[in-house]
């Protein structure tokens, strides 16, 4: 279990200003490229957690392991993509997935061109790669900063409620692009989000955590229910539906 | 058409005045005579010479000016307590009236060069500083947050990032501080000073050519429009993703 264990939060706990956002101690450990949802209501210390994974936060007390060491600052091994559309608006679709490449001193030019051309195609925005961001949709925008954090060639994937800003079928679009993207380039996914369905949808395993403090009330393995792949006909199918709603009614529960 | 229309409107009015001899003209010269004294003074090169000299005053005056406040706006909005410790002083400065200043600057720097230059930094300097601070300021957080897990170090996520994103609004800010440095420059020129456009109206004032001190105003007004349209032409060209 060691050995296959990502991440590990080891007694996390987190206090802003008095105030108790991640308690009690978190003991909690995501396996190599799974694909993990953190599921909660809104403002329940879910994304607190997955910034302490990024190192854009540090935990009050206890540790969180990579592979095994201690985490530190930010680095490109934890790829973030952000609720708000966050790909940069003085480049193109191009300029900004070479942008995820930009410190990356191990790739020459020509490659990073290649990983570029890879990755536009993964996200379907091939046609797209010299438009500006303001020019194209709210889903292409945050396809481009997917495609962005991609390339950077991160180990792990931290998104916080990156569909929340569009429309039912452009989020159900992006969901199964997700799911497809994860089985041909499989990274470890810390995936936030408090829409019950997308989180059986897209993720193998559902942590769901309580109002704030945050405190796990419940960790599902999506995948030995549902199976690994994900279609429109899994999303209609009973099982989807009876999984959907036990955790629905767990979390109407804890209110 | 309608600014065209209205400019139009007001000069006609202006000179009808004038020909039925509602004005002085020794007091409100036409518009033909104000044109007319530009004319000579384009033609026996008094006013390009002294408008050249006042262009670069303000050029010279304002890229010190946004060179200094441009790291340092910026070093005050990344570090909190360099902001804490430089704002009250920052807010102090850029409440005192320049103009008061002109003696001090006169005792510090003689009536060369040096005083007009130091009376438009001032004037600027401090007003950018905090206008800096608060371009970067509105750099949306997550664009800091995704260049570090990108793989960026601080100066770069700076450099790379932080700048380009405020570029846009910094620019605006830098073409408004442009047009204040023509405020103070005008001041300097009257107080002290043998040359520039400034100097050009104080003298015409002293031989009540009137004529030519609105020439000399207008010749400001249009150094001051075609650089603020250039300006702009150049924010469109260079910011045009924004759109």
């Amino acid at each position: 279990m060691a050995g296959n264990a990502c991440i590990a939060f080891r007694g996390v706990t987190k206090t802003f200003d008095g105030l108790r956002v991640v308690w009690p101690p978190l003991e909690l450990e995501v396996a190599r490229h799974a694909f993990v949802a953190f599921l909660g209501p809104s403002g329940c210390g879910k994304t607190t957690l997955m910034r302490m994974v990024g190192g854009l936060e540090r935990p009050s007390s206890g540790a969180i392991l990579l592979e095994g060491e201690p985490l530190g600052p930010p680095d490109r091994r934890r790829g973030m993509v952000f609720q708000s559309y966050s790909s940069f608006p003085w480049l193109t679709v191009e300029g900004n997935v070479l942008f995820g490449m930009r410190y990356r001193r191990d790739l020459g030019p020509g490659e990073k061109r290649e990983r570029c051309r890879r990755y536009l195609a993964l996200v379907g925005l091939a046609d797209f790669a010299s438009a500006y961001p303001n020019r194209i949709s709210g889903g292409m925008r945050q396809r481009v900063a997917i495609a962005r954090t991609l390339a950077a060639g991160p180990e792990i994937l931290l998104m916080d409620e990156p569909f929340g800003a569009l429309d039912a079928q452009r989020r159900e679009q992006l969901q199964l692009e997700m799911r497809r993207i994860q089985g041909e380039d499989p990274k470890t996914v810390i995936f936030v989000t408090h829409d019950v369905e997308e989180a059986v949808f897209l993720a193998d395993r559902v942590v769901v955590f309580s109002a704030r403090p945050a405190r796990v009330v419940a960790d599902v393995d999506v995948t030995r229910v549902l199976g690994p792949a994900r279609t429109l006909a899994v999303r209609d199918g009973p099982a989807f539906f009876a999984l959907r709603n036990e955790i629905l009614h767990l979390l109407r529960g804890l209110q | 058409m309608t600014a065209a229309a209205s400019v139009l409107g007001a000069v006609a009015l202006w000179q009808a005045a004038v020909i039925l001899g509602a004005a002085d003209p020794v007091f409100l010269p036409g518009p033909l005579q104000v044109l007319l004294a530009l004319w000579q003074m384009l033609a026996d090169g008094e006013l390009l010479g002294n408008a050249g000299i006042s262009i670069l005053r303000v050029w010279s005056a304002f890229l010190l000016a946004a060179s200094m406040a441009v790291p340092v706006g910026m070093l005050m909005s990344s570090y909190g307590l360099i902001g804490a410790a430089l704002e009250p002083l920052i807010d102090f400065i850029r409440y005192l009236p320049v103009p008061a200043l002109v003696p001090l600057a006169i005792i510090w720097f003689g009536i060369g060069e040096t005083t007009k230059i130091f009376l438009l930094w001032l004037g600027t300097f401090f007003q950018l500083v905090l206008l800096v601070a608060e371009d970067m300021n509105r750099v949306p957080v997550e664009y800091v947050e995704t260049s570090y897990t990108l793989g960026a170090r601080p100066r770069q996520v700076l450099w790379d990032v932080a700048l380009r994103a405020m570029l846009p609004g910094l620019m605006d800010n830098m073409r408004i501080a442009l047009g204040w440095c023509w405020t103070y420059l005008i001041i300097a020129e009257i107080v002290a000073a043998d040359s520039g456009i400034g100097f050009v109206i104080w003298t015409a004032q002293r031989y009540m050519q009137t004529a030519r001190v609105m020439a000399g105003v207008v010749a400001i007004g249009v150094i001051g429009l075609v650089t603020d349209q250039a300006l702009r032409g150049l924010h469109r060209r260079l910011f045009g993703y924004l759109v």
